[in-house]
Parts: structure tokens; sequence; C-alpha cells
């Protein structure tokens, strides 16, 4: 068949669009990887070695412990008989809506030398000093690895958990019939044939620890994301800052490569049903055992920080707090709201050019401008900064050769830089939910209307539209809720006064007072709820 | 002489590369219905995307109406055509009710037009009922009498209907199929229907074309076609009989059941041909003894109400390679058992001979 639609137009629009988009970055890896190599040699002799090293050695212990608590707690709910499984299955995902640095915050101040925990230690054995015993300190590297471990583990947990509930069963058959126990087949069998998952996710939880700026930042762990903050926006530095933005970018393009490439050849699980499955039961320690792991997990990762809000917003709520929950929260909104439905339009678009065009590389639109979400936030708010800036001084030079009077940063400094920067981060979601959802309608449904005098637009706005309402929905949900929740973008582009919710609450953290924005944060975490239950709902 | 309503010269279809439709003539009067037969991948549907303004075509044009749809210079967009699809899968929407359904290819009438005209539809394909229920809340049967209304209500000057038949239940079939024709009769609509089940032909259309690789092999009423199937591909593909391979030589011709007189006008013909034989001309000989040789065997045994169905192969591994045989086809009352030895010979008739390439 052809495609319904084959205007040059819409062709060049999508591409431009496209071409847009991936600009930005563009242009900040060219400024960044042909910076002088002074600069370079000036920043490897001083502190890059030192944040690498920090930003790998933090990926790596990330990644070890998610996968972990991931991987144990998925084989705990799908193979064994573990006392309120169909509670713990969603449970378990509820800590991916709390953000790192919030449970950074938290514990910090329930484990430090005056938070309660070794209060109440130093009253039971009556010591006086630290030098009087030994406690973890929390605020270095390895703590910031456990707090994005608990946190970013449901990704791998998911993904793990769908693999394993996947699973053809007469694989395990076999293996049993073969003369292995439960146990053995699920390490022979299950957890080998769950590797992809395994690695997918992993690379997933990587990605997302590059891009960590606020949990590193308030635990003074210098990686590359708070090297290019302190480096822009304490020595407004932009051509160092670029560079080390350049080599992050560099090391999560490394990482996605190398992802794609283990994905290569891996045969996905077969999708016989597993209905009767058996499972491992378990006996009475191990039951224990198991339950303390898992509850452990959803109250480390999820209940304990937020009964701590709940008694922070209690104690402290005021009339103040709420007023200026108001203000940031109606910027939160309208940033979200905006960026939300422009990224959703773009999504559209690019899913129906890829839908109906004959455009032998139809697919390209979408598949560039999925690249964003694999950008930390911060790479992308100096690409903004480095591409918008020179516009913006170009504008005005114009302006002044012309006699108008100067606009100023009418782009680098204003909202849009935000939510160009949201738009090209989150696209990927509203991308994919679109896609799928386009994916869902049979092609017979493209065709019909044409068969029956009714135009191409007409077909749109009549049939594929109508149908997709739900998906849209869902996309621009999913969009809304990351802006909602998106920090670092918004810490480096923000106006000058401008705060969202989530620089609101990173700004009172950083000043030791969450408790005069518990309240956000709580909105914070109920907002990243919502794709969860989503996601739950829909299988 | 009238303007016949669907004319197709000359029609060829590249689609990456790849020949799909070659050198396709075609012609169907007003009211005619045509089954589109062949083996999956041989182009029907391609020509009815053509037909249709879905595939771009190469060479060739296609004319309803003594209007110029398709050539190599331009294309009426689809919507323009005035040529109605019923889907392989009925391609319903899904949001909008039966009613909607039905009216959505005549929003430009005016209100009242439409509802009389869904109500008309509605009326005739027994669907009153229905008309304000969902699409998934019908049945199969259901949703393609929706189907076919909703084609039919922009009038369209040629309908065309992709295996309307095929996710139907056998039992339904050919009650559903008798209804359909009726209605079209009724409406006196020139259709084109694709089909990869011949005997639908013959309970649904007046007239039939056979297709293979590309290819319209032969064009014409359906027992015109079983009776003169035009090539070996039309006579395989409708399953008209068994092959025998023969040495032709003149007026006469050599094969491993014995030789065989052709008529005079075979004459001049030369080298291997494919005998059709039909199961009625295929004489039996169980009784094998020294004075008559075996020539084949049994290789599969069915029962049918016609008796038992056997296949039977060449017996002779020595000869031409080239002449052995192979699921040859008979049916019989005699009992034989796997592998029995029988002796197998033609019955004179009207002889139809084909090459493989023809």
């Amino acid at each position: 068949m052809i495609a319904l639609n084959n205007s040059k137009t819409w062709t060049l629009s999508n591409y431009l669009l496209a071409l847009v988009l991936l600009i930005p970055v563009l242009v900040m890896l060219f400024g960044g990887l042909t910076a002088s190599t002074q600069l370079f040699l000036h920043l490897w002799q001083s502190v890059l070695p030192r944040y690498l090293e920090n930003t790998i050695l933090l990926g790596f212990f990330v990644v070890l412990l998610a996968v972990f608590f991931g991987v144990i707690s998925a084989a705990i709910i799908t193979q064994t008989n573990i006392l309120c499984k169909s509670l713990l299955r969603w449970l378990l995902l509820l800590p991916l809506a709390m953000p790192a640095y919030l449970i950074a915050y938290l514990y910090t101040d329930l484990f430090d030398y005056a938070g309660p925990v070794q209060r109440t230690l130093r009253d039971w054995f009556g010591w006086q000093s630290p030098n009087d015993y030994w406690f973890f300190d929390l605020r270095t590297l390895s703590g910031a690895a456990l707090m994005l471990a608990l946190v970013l583990f449901p990704y791998v947990y998911m993904l793990v958990r769908g693999a394993f509930e996947q699973q053809d069963q007469n694989l395990i058959k076999a293996s049993r019939l073969l003369g292995l126990t439960a146990k053995q087949s699920f390490l022979r069998v299950a957890l080998p044939l769950a590797r992809p998952a395994i690695g997918i996710s992993a690379s997933l939880v990587l990605m997302e620890t590059l891009a960590d700026f606020a949990t590193v930042q308030y635990f003074s762990v210098n990686t590359l994301t708070t090297a290019i903050y302190d480096t822009w926006l304490g020595y407004g530095d932009l051509g160092a800052a670029n560079a080390l933005a350049s080599v992050l970018m560099l090391l999560v393009l490394f990482v996605v490569l190398a992802e794609q490439k283990s994905r290569k050849g891996v045969r996905h699980q077969s999708s016989r049903p597993s209905i009767n499955k058996t499972v491992i039961v378990l006996t009475a320690s191990q039951q224990f055992f198991a339950s303390v792991f898992c509850w452990g997990l959803v109250a480390a990762g999820f209940l304990v920080p937020l009964v701590m809000l709940i008694i922070m917003v209690v104690d402290y709520s005021s009339v103040n707090q709420f007023s200026l929950l108001v203000s940031t929260g109606i910027n939160s909104l309208k940033v979200s709201v905006i960026a939300a439905t422009i990224t959703v339009f773009i999504a559209l678009s690019f899913g129906f050019y890829q839908r109906f065009h004959a455009n032998k590389f139809r697919h390209l639109p979408l598949r560039i401008s999925g690249f964003g979400y694999a950008i930390p936030g911060t790479v992308l708010a100096m690409a903004m900064l480095s591409t918008l800036g020179p516009v913006d001084h170009w504008l005005n030079d114009i302006a002044s050769y012309a006699g108008l009077t100067s606009p100023g940063l009418i782009l680098s400094g204003s909202l849009f830089a935000i939510i160009f920067a949201l738009v090209v981060r989150f696209l990927a979601i509203a991308n994919g939910t679109v896609v799928n959802g386009i994916n869902l309608i049979p092609h017979s449904l493209d065709y019909a209307p044409a068969s029956l005098g009714v135009s191409f637009k007409g077909s749109l706005i009549k049939v594929h539209i109508p149908l997709l309402t739900k998906t849209i929905f869902v996309a621009w949900l999913l969009v809304f809720v990351e802006a909602m929740k998106e920090l670092p973008v918004v810490l480096l582009l923000r106006p000058f006064n401008f705060e969202t919710l989530s620089s609101q609450v990173y700004q009172l953290i950083s000043d030791e007072m969450l408790e005069q924005g518990a309240l956000g944060a709580i909105l914070i975490v109920i907002f990243g709820l919502l794709p969860i239950v989503l996601l739950n709902k829909s299988k | 002489m009238t303007t016949p309503l669907l004319s197709i010269e000359q029609l060829s279809v590249t689609l990456d590369n790849k020949k799909v439709l070659l050198d396709l003539n075609l012609i169907l009067e007003q009211g005619d219905i045509l089954g589109l037969v062949g083996a999956s991948g041989c182009g029907k549907t391609t020509l009815l995307h053509a037909i249709a303004g879905f595939t771009k075509i190469s060479q060739g044009q296609i004319i309803i109406d003594g209007k110029v749809l398709s050539n190599t210079k331009q294309s009426l967009p689809a919507e323009q055509r005035q040529v109605g699809m019923v889907f392989q899968d009925y391609a319903l929407f899904p949001h909008l009710t039966v009613k909607q359904n039905i009216a959505f290819g005549i929003s430009k009438l005016t209100h009242s037009e439409q509802v009389k005209q869904v109500k008309h539809l509605l009326g005739i394909l027994k669907l009153e009922e229905y008309a304000n229920k969902f699409i998934h809340q019908l049945s199969g049967g259901q949703q393609q009498r929706v189907a076919i209304a909703r084609a039919l209500a922009p009038k369209p000057k040629l309908l065309m209907l992709d295996e309307p038949f095929s996710n139907i239940d056998a039992r339904l079939r050919t009650e559903l199929m008798l209804e359909i024709r009726s209605l079209l009769k009724l409406f006196n609509t020139t259709a084109i229907f694709v089909t990869h089940n011949k005997d639908e032909v013959f309970t649904f259309a007046d007239k039939m074309a056979v297709m293979a690789n590309g290819y319209l092999l032969q064009f014409d009423q359906p027992n015109i076609i079983c009776q003169q199937p035009n090539s070996y591909q039309v006579a395989d593909f409708l399953q008209l009989g068994s092959w025998l391979p023969c040495l032709v030589d003149g007026i006469k011709a050599s094969s491993l059941l014995g030789e065989i007189k052709l008529g005079s006008n075979k004459g001049s013909e030369q080298g291997l041909r494919y005998l059709l034989v039909k199961p009625s001309q295929l004489q039996l000989n169980e009784d094998v003894s020294v004075n008559t040789i075996a020539n084949a065997q049994v290789d599969y045994i069915s029962l049918t109400e016609q008796g038992f169905h056997y296949y039977f192969s060449s017996l002779d591994g020595k000869s031409d390679k080239k002449l052995q045989f192979s699921k040859l086809s008979l049916y019989s009352h005699i009992v034989l058992s796997i592998k029995q030895k029988v002796r197998l010979s033609i019955n004179p008739h009207a002889f139809l001979m084909f090459t493989k390439d023809q």
C-alpha cells in the first residue's frame, strides 16, 4: 500500500522540527569538544580525573545495589509464595516516586550526629562525644549510591519481574523433569533467561545515576553533573562547563551504545502465559527473611521518607508555607502543562508522519527526537545556554542596530529555554506512548475513510485522534509528571526569582530547611505516583 | 455499445522494485460480480488497492464509468474515486456506533437525508435493532453486514470486497454469501471480491478471474473456466484434477499408464506435457497378476462420501524420471491397502494437456 499523504511540506516540517530539537546538543558537543586543548589540559590536571572517577564509581555502586535489590525482590515475588504477594507486587514500585535527593536529606536528618537515631543511641549507651563510638556517615559516595539505589531499584524489579512472568513455563517444567529442584531450575534456567532484562534495566539505572545532580550535590560528592553546575553557576565559565557536559554526554552515549550492542542477537522471552506456575514454597524462616527484605525495601525507599515528610508537614505547616506552595505550584503547573502539551503535539506529528508518509526515512524524526531522554538534564541545560545565549546576543545586536530597545535574554533567560529543554528531554516518553497507541490501530482503518470519500485530514480528525484520546492523555500525563519532577534543567535555566516546586524543595534542602517545603515535597511524590498507578492499571 | 463500468488496460504495478502486477487487462459491465482468485501473494489485493487508489501504478490505466482514475501521469486521490471497499477485517470504527459507522461516508448529505439513508440500509441489512450498538457488541456476521452497509451508503460505482467471508463461521458462510449477492443484485452494484477459496466464486460471482504471480491468467464465467482452463496454473490452482506427465509426439503420447491416442488437432505438438486427469477418467484394476502388470501403488487413503479416496504414484522406477507421477487422485469403493500395487489406465476423453510454463 502507498502512504495516504505524500506532501513534501509535511516531510520538511517534521525533519526541521527534529533538527531544531537536536541542534542545541550538537552545538554544545561541538563547542565542548573543540574547546581549547589548554582548557582540557587544565581540567585534566585539576579536577576532571577525580570527577570522572567519582562518577564512574557512583554508577558502579548504584547499579550493583539496584540489581541486588531489584533481582532478588523480583525473584521473591514471582518465584515464591511470600505472604501479601499481590500487595508487595506493586508496593515495590513505589520508591520510583521518591526523588533521591529527598530521601538523601531525610535519611541524613535521621542518621546524622544530631539526628534522632544517634541521640537515642547516645542516651542508651551513655556516649558523650563522637569519639566514643563509630557511626556510619551517610554523606559519602557510598551513601549517595545507597540513596540512589533505593529509589532506582524498581526499574530492575519491574523489568526483571516482567521477564520472569513471561518466561516459557515449559522450559522450567523441562528442567524439573531433567532432575533439577525448583531452586536449581530458577538459578540455572530462569535467571539466565532474564539476563537481557537485567542488562536493560541496569543501563536505565546507570543513565539515571549519571543524570543525578541533587543527591550528589547535597552529599558534596563531586561528580561531572555537580562540576558542570559549579563551573557555570559558581565560576561563570561556560567553556569549561560545556567541555565537562560534553564528557558526560559521551559517557552516556557509551552506555546507550553498549546497551544496544548487548541487546543485539538476544532473543526475547516467549509469550507463553505462565499459568499454573509452580512456586517455591518457603519455610518459616525463609518466609521471614524474604518478607523483611521486601518490606524493608518498600519502607526504606518509600514509606519511612513519606512518614517523615508527613510528620514535618504536621509539625511545621503554616499559612506562609502554604502560600509559598501555591505560588511555586502554579509556576510548576504552568511550565509542565506547556511542556507536556507541546511534547504531545510533536509526538503526534512524528507518529502520524511515520505511519502515513511514504518517505523511506519516515522513522527518522521519531528516532532523532527520542535521544533526549538519555541526556542528563544538566547537560541539556548547558546545551540550551550555549545555543540560545548567542542567539539572544545576536537578536540584541540586531535590535540595537535597528535602533530598537534591546529585548534582553528573551530565549535563554526566559521560560522558553526551560520548556525547550523539557520538550527535548521528555519527547521520547511521549513518542513511545503515541507510537504504541498508533500501532494498535489496524492499518485498514487508515484506508477505510478514503474508501468512503473522506480526506486524509478528515480521517485524522474523525478516526485517528478520537481513537487515540486515551493514548494522548497518558502521554501528556507522563510528560507532565516528569516535567513537574525535573530539577537540574530548572535550576540552571530558570529566570531570576522563578521557582518551581522541585527547585524550591531543593533550595530548602540545600539550606537545611526542608520542613518549610515538606508539603511541596509530598506533592512531588504524589505526582510521581501517578505514572506508577497508571502503569499498574495497564498491567 | 455501452461503456463498460470498469476497464483496466495493461496495468502494471511495481512495489519496492518488485513487479507485483503485470500487463493486466480486465473489463466489467454494470452489475457484474467478479470473483478474483489466486494463491496468496499473487497480486489480488494489490489489484484492489490499485483500483481504490492506495497503490501507485507504473503502467497502463484504470477507467471507471468513462473516467480515468489512474494512469502513469495522474492518480485521482482515493477519496474522490467513488470506489467502496469492504476490508478483510471490516475496518469498522470502534469509537462509533453502527449508525455512525454507516453514516461516516455520507456526512456531506443533509442530516435528514443521512438519517433516511442509514435507516434504509439498516432495514435492508436487518440491523435496525443494533443501530446504537458499538462494533464490539456485534457478532462477526453482523459486523460484516455493517461493513457492507457502510460501503454501500455513499453509493459507490464499484464495490470491492477483500476476502469478505474468511472470518465467518463456515456454517453461516453460504447463507451470508447468498444474502449479500442478492443485496448487490438489488442495488445493481458492480463488485469485485477477492478470495483464495475457489468454491466461494461459484456461489457468489458471475465472473471469475484467476491470477498467479502478478498475471491475470484467465477471465471468464466460472463454469467455462472449469471446463476449459487455459493453462496448467489455472487448472492446478482450481484443483480440477491431477497430473499425468506424457511425452507427446504428434497424435500420440506415451505415459507410465500406457500410450494415449490424441485427437488429430494435436498433431503438431512435441515434447513433455501434463495431462489433466479427473478421477472419473481413471480406470482401476486391483487384480494384478502375471498378465496384468502393476503400474502404480497406493500412497494415501482417506474416506469420503464418494467412497475411498486414493492417491497413486508411479511404480516404474527405471523409466524416464520426467514421466513419473504422484498424487494421481481416484475415488473408489474397492478396498485397497497402503503400498498395494494396482494397474491404472486412462479412459479416452477430450484430453486437456499443458506445459508447466504455459
